[in-house]
């Protein structure tokens, strides 16, 4: 069984004057509802261009409901640019420039891809990694 | 200005292996200058399966820059909590359920806080057994 951890620390010395914020937490990802560890993962990079629509990140995995983790970067340095993310064409939100998105995906249904697009203009360098319990592979010719 | 880092790392050993590390300051908009708002860190006990709104839309600002962070702080695999922009927050078919916090699983996303409902973030577990929620908002 393959291990995956994901974990993250948000601090502020001055968000809340007095208070210093830090937060720590840590997550062995599993599939789905089980506590045996994922074992598909997809990563890679890409250069995304600005386009009146939007393009298809990670396609409907063909197992509804399951447990998969997505994680997106923004590499650009410009602060300009930023990456529009969206589920089944529902925005979740705006990625700027050197940010990143961590986020649990049950990929509801077969309309339930992600979906990115560059803004405003130019050409975007981005990372991304995607964690699965399960994938179907497309029919042939599809 | 405030100064908000968020640090993700995810370390896998499945295939050739993933070790990624990355650090962002939480800007505004279009933005060298960091976020400046947030009511602070939220938790709720939550004892039944209904859908419980935890982000308004108006807590943010359209057109502006905000980052949501959620985290199921229980421990079980098998209990979770939907997280969805929509009321009801169930699984499959729903426009548009985001996924699943099992325990201990976490969420960073940056959030468009459209001026509608459409941009509410609900939560609903899986089961009536005692679960715990933590959340944060962080905005312009």
């Amino acid at each position: 069984m393959a291990t995956t951890t994901a974990t993250v620390n948000i601090t502020s010395q001055d968000l809340t004057p007095g208070m210093p914020l830090n937060i720590n937490a840590s997550s062995t990802l599993m599939q789905t509802g089980t506590t045996t560890g994922l074992e598909l993962m997809d990563m890679g990079t890409g250069k995304l261009t600005e386009a009146s629509a939007d393009d298809q990140l990670f396609k409907s995995l063909g197992t509804a409901d399951s447990a998969n983790y997505v994680y997106i970067c923004n590499n650009s340095t410009n602060t300009d640019h930023y990456m529009t993310v969206t589920i089944n064409a529902t925005l979740i939100g705006n990625l700027g420039s050197g940010e990143w998105l961590f986020m649990p995906w049950n990929c509801s249904d077969g309309s339930a891809e992600i979906e990115i697009q560059a803004e405003p203009s130019g050409t975007i360098d981005y990372e991304y990694a995607i964690f699965k319990s399960a994938w179907t592979l497309p029919a042939a010719g599809s | 200005m405030a100064t908000i880092n968020a640090t993700i790392t995810i370390n896998s050993d499945i295939g050739m292996g993933a070790n990624i590390s990355k650090s962002m300051n939480m800007h505004k908009f279009q933005s060298a200058v960091g976020l400046e708002e947030t009511d602070g860190l939220s938790s709720k006990v939550f004892n039944a399966t209904t859908a419980v709104k935890i982000v308004d839309n108006a807590d943010g600002t359209a057109g502006k820059a905000s980052k949501v962070y959620v985290r199921n702080t229980g421990s079980s695999k098998d209990n979770f909590f939907y997280v969805a922009f929509n009321a009801s927050a169930a699984g499959a078919t729903t426009t548009e359920t985001i996924g699943k916090l099992y325990g201990g699983d976490w969420m960073l996303i940056p959030w468009a806080a459209t001026a509608a409902t459409t941009h509410d973030i609900f939560v609903a577990p899986n089961t009536a057994e005692e679960m715990n929620l933590e959340w944060m908002v962080f905005v312009e």
